[in-house]
This record gives structure tokens, sequence and C-alpha cells, in this order.
């Protein structure tokens, strides 16, 4: 369902970086980040709306952060902010699914990416309406975090021009703007759903592995 | 075998390898001289990059690390691939660009769970890489991040992919790499702290591997920083020999 790239921003929530200001210039990471903190989320980690995630040796309770996926359909290579948005064709609801972890001095790769740890709504039309709405997370059919993209630190333009100016983020690939530094933590047996006024839902289904 | 993927009348093909590393041919019996081949990186397309940090003993103590526990994995895009003699950017700002060879692994059938005993009948075969790396933008977040490590063009790959049947042991290679003729960078993958089997053991106990799937499993000591118009050239021995040019950022 994706042919390209999947790339997230972390320590893009305005709120979480006010409260990390600190421990931004102390061990190990001694000043506050310059370049977008990403990560990369593997071709296994892509799950259609309506998978079962597996939560498997470690991953007894795991963070789902509800975000907005945005698919590019131009490559976006050194764009200014004011036409970022334009290399934009499609969005998408994501349910980014992690391990929980504190630091954020190495790459999180045993933590982010794991099989079936990106479960996606389907596409619906871009439109930037949809970063004022609330992307409202449920679990069980309870309500248990609401948040919009008025929250982030870098806006969807800016990230896609910072990004751009040291790598083409490609026609095909797909990025999620940034993460709720307050998102649900889960274990196996629920069921979580993300909901945005404008864009199709993501469910997921978290079991624990059959033991054999 | 050792086969290669180029661009051929429009489109990506692979081809293999004959006549003592000189002759391509093509599967409709075609043949093309290496100096008329448009090399591509021999890779699969949505195949998941995995590289490794800081896997060898001695290229951790000249950076002044300790030796990580857990091993130090990142994820690479496509984005970064170039093929055997193609061109590579340096920002005008990157006074600190250093080649990195390293062995990478290509994954032949699903890997979930495997052990290190097991791990190497996964493997399809073998390639070389040149992971570049600028040290003026490392940052101390997802450490190496993405501004050193995914950069457009900064990882040439090739030329080919030998099969592993005719690599009989992974862990006693030669890995060489020469700027303008001059070695900066010699060592043999048996000072891997975790070796290719060790490394689809550890991986695949969290991620299936899926056939195409890479892991570049880091680089020897040896930082030399590199200049614009310097040919370079990561030779692992029994794969292959991958040339590569510094060009200016056009851009930066």
């Amino acid at each position: 369902m994706i042919a390209g790239s999947v790339y997230g921003v972390v320590l893009n929530d305005g709120a979480e970086r006010a409260a990390l200001a600190s421990a931004f210039e102390a061990a190990p990471y001694q000043r506050p980040p310059v370049a977008p903190v990403m990560y990369i989320k593997p071709r296994g980690c892509i799950a259609p709306h309506g998978s079962t995630v597996v939560l498997a040796g470690d991953a007894a309770t795991v963070e789902v952060a509800a975000t907005i996926g945005l698919l590019f359909r131009h490559d976006a290579n050194r764009v200014t902010a004011s036409r970022a948005l334009d290399t934009v064709g499609a969005a998408c609801l994501a349910l980014d699914v992690s391990v929980p972890h504190d630091s954020y001095y190495r790459p999180p790769v045993r933590h982010r990416a794991r099989d079936g740890f990106l479960p996606l709504g389907a596409f619906g039309p871009f439109d930037e309406t949809l970063f004022e709405r609330e992307i409202v997370t449920f679990t069980d059919d309870r309500e248990v975090h609401r948040w919009s993209c008025t929250r982030l630190a870098s806006s969807a333009a800016d990230l896609i021009a910072e990004i751009s100016s040291f790598m083409t983020l490609r026609a095909g690939d797909l990025l999620l703007i940034g993460l709720p530094d307050d998102a649900p933590r889960i274990g196996a047996g629920t069921q979580v759903r993300a909901t945005l006024d404008g864009l199709p839902p993501a469910d997921a289904r978290f079991v624990a592995e059959a033991v054999a | 075998m050792k086969r290669a993927l180029v661009q051929h009348s429009g489109r990506p093909i692979w081809a293999e390898v004959r006549e003592a590393d000189s002759i391509l041919l093509l599967p409709g019996g075609e043949m093309i001289a290496f100096d008329d081949t448009a090399w591509l990186p021999p890779t699969t397309q949505g195949a998941t990059i995995f590289a490794l940090g800081l896997n060898y003993a001695d290229h951790v103590k000249e950076l002044g690390f300790k030796a990580k526990e857990p091993p130090l994995i990142f994820l690479k895009g496509p984005n970064t691939l170039i093929g055997h003699r193609q061109e590579t950017p340096r920002p005008a700002d990157a006074n600190q660009m250093h080649p990195e060879c390293e062995l990478v692994a290509v994954i032949g059938r699903p890997a979930r769970r495997v052990r290190a005993e097991d791990a190497l009948d996964h493997v399809a075969g073998y390639t070389v890489a040149n992971d570049y790396a600028i040290r003026e933008y490392l940052e101390n977040y997802y450490r190496p991040n993405l501004r050193v490590k995914n950069r457009d063009a900064t990882t040439p790959l090739g030329p080919w992919l030998v099969d592993a049947a005719d690599i009989a042991d992974p862990q006693a290679l030669d890995l060489t790499t020469r700027v303008n003729g001059c070695i900066v960078q010699a060592g043999s993958t048996a000072d891997m702290i975790l070796g290719v089997a060790d490394l689809i053991a550890y991986l695949s106990e969290t991620m299936t591997l899926l056939p195409g799937d890479m892991i570049l499993t880091g680089t020897p000591k040896g930082v030399h920083f590199c200049n614009v118009g310097d040919v370079v050239e990561c030779e692992i021995a029994s794969v292959g020999r991958l040339v590569n040019r510094i060009v200016a950022d056009p851009a930066a």
C-alpha cells in the first residue's frame, strides 16, 4: 500500500520540547536538536486498517501514537515552506506503535521497527484544515486521547522544507509529521481506533503472542 | 555467480557477470561490456536497509567509544543508494566526509527468530557498500541521525551481488578502501563484533527479514576525510571493488 519509504519525526510536540529543554542541554545530548529528529518505519511495520498487531517478547506494553501521514505526489527536494505542501498528494491516519523508551540518543530501531507496528487508515484527500482538527484515539470504544497538529513545534510545511534541505522526500514516500508526548500506552487484548474528521479511521487490535 | 542490476533499454534489468568480470549477459542473450554499462545499485524495490554503527572493535576504539551492548543499528532509505562508478555530492561545508567500506548481506528467504547457527541459510548473497558519513552533521539524537546517514546518493552499492554459495566464510574477507589510489582503510570482516549470522539472529528477533532486505555490517577503522574530485574505491575480497567519485554538491 506504500510504494516508497516511511519517515517519522519525534520531539515535534511543542509542549514536549519545552518540558525537555533542560534535558537537551545535558548529557548525552549537550544541545537542543537542530535538524528534525527522524526515524524510519520499514515495510514490515506497515499494516492495513483493521489489522491485528501481535505484542511479542518485551513488548507487553506499547505506546500507540495517532498521527497524520502525508503521502508525497512529487519529490520534495530543497522546497521552501511556502511550496512544501504542493508536494503532498494524500493523507491518512496512522497508529505509530513503539515500545516505550526514554532515551533519544541511539536510533530506535528495536523500539519502533517491529512487524505490524504501523497500522494505517485508508488514504483520503489532503487538505490543510486536517492540521487543525482533533485526532481522537479510542481504546475499546472509550476515548483516551485527543490532540491536534496545532501542537507541533514545526508545522508540516516547515518540516518538509527542513527535511528536504538534506534529503529527498520522494513521490510515494510517507511522512508521519509528529507524535504527541502523552500518547496512550496499551497492552494485549485492546482494540484501538483513531479518528479525524475528513479522513478514514485507523483501527488495530493488539493481541498477545500465541504460546506454542 | 555474480548478478548486476543495470539500466538497459530504458529499464532496470538483472544481468549475469561473465568473462572474468568484463562482460554482462542479459536474459535474452545480449552481451554488454563493462565500459558500456550503466550500473544501478543491486537492490530490490522496497527492501529494508539495516546498517550497523561501531561494529568493528578497532573502529570503536578509534572513535573513542566503548563497544556497544546492544548493537547500534540504524535504517536507511533507498534515496541514499547509487550504483558502481557513480558520483556522490559533497556539500561545501562537509570538511569531515569520510568513506566507510562495508560488507552487505542480502537476505534470500524470510527470517524470523532464526538461530545464529542457521542464519547464513537465509542469505542470498553479498555486495559492497560505501556508507559515507559527514561528521559535521552528527547530532546526539537518534545518532547517527538522518542528516548524516540518509542523504541522497551518499551510499554507493555494488557493483553486483555475489551468491552466498560462492563465499565460503563471510567472516574471513579483507576490506580495503583506497582514495586516489592510497589505502585509507584496511581491515577484515573477522574483526566484526557481531558477524553476519549474529546480526540476522538479532534483527530477526523483532522483525521478519524478507528477501532483498540488506544488512550493512559496519566498517573497520580508518577515518579519512575526502575532497571534491577524490576517487574512492571500496574493495572486499571475493565480493567486488566498488568505485565512486566525489563531486561538489551543486546546491550547497
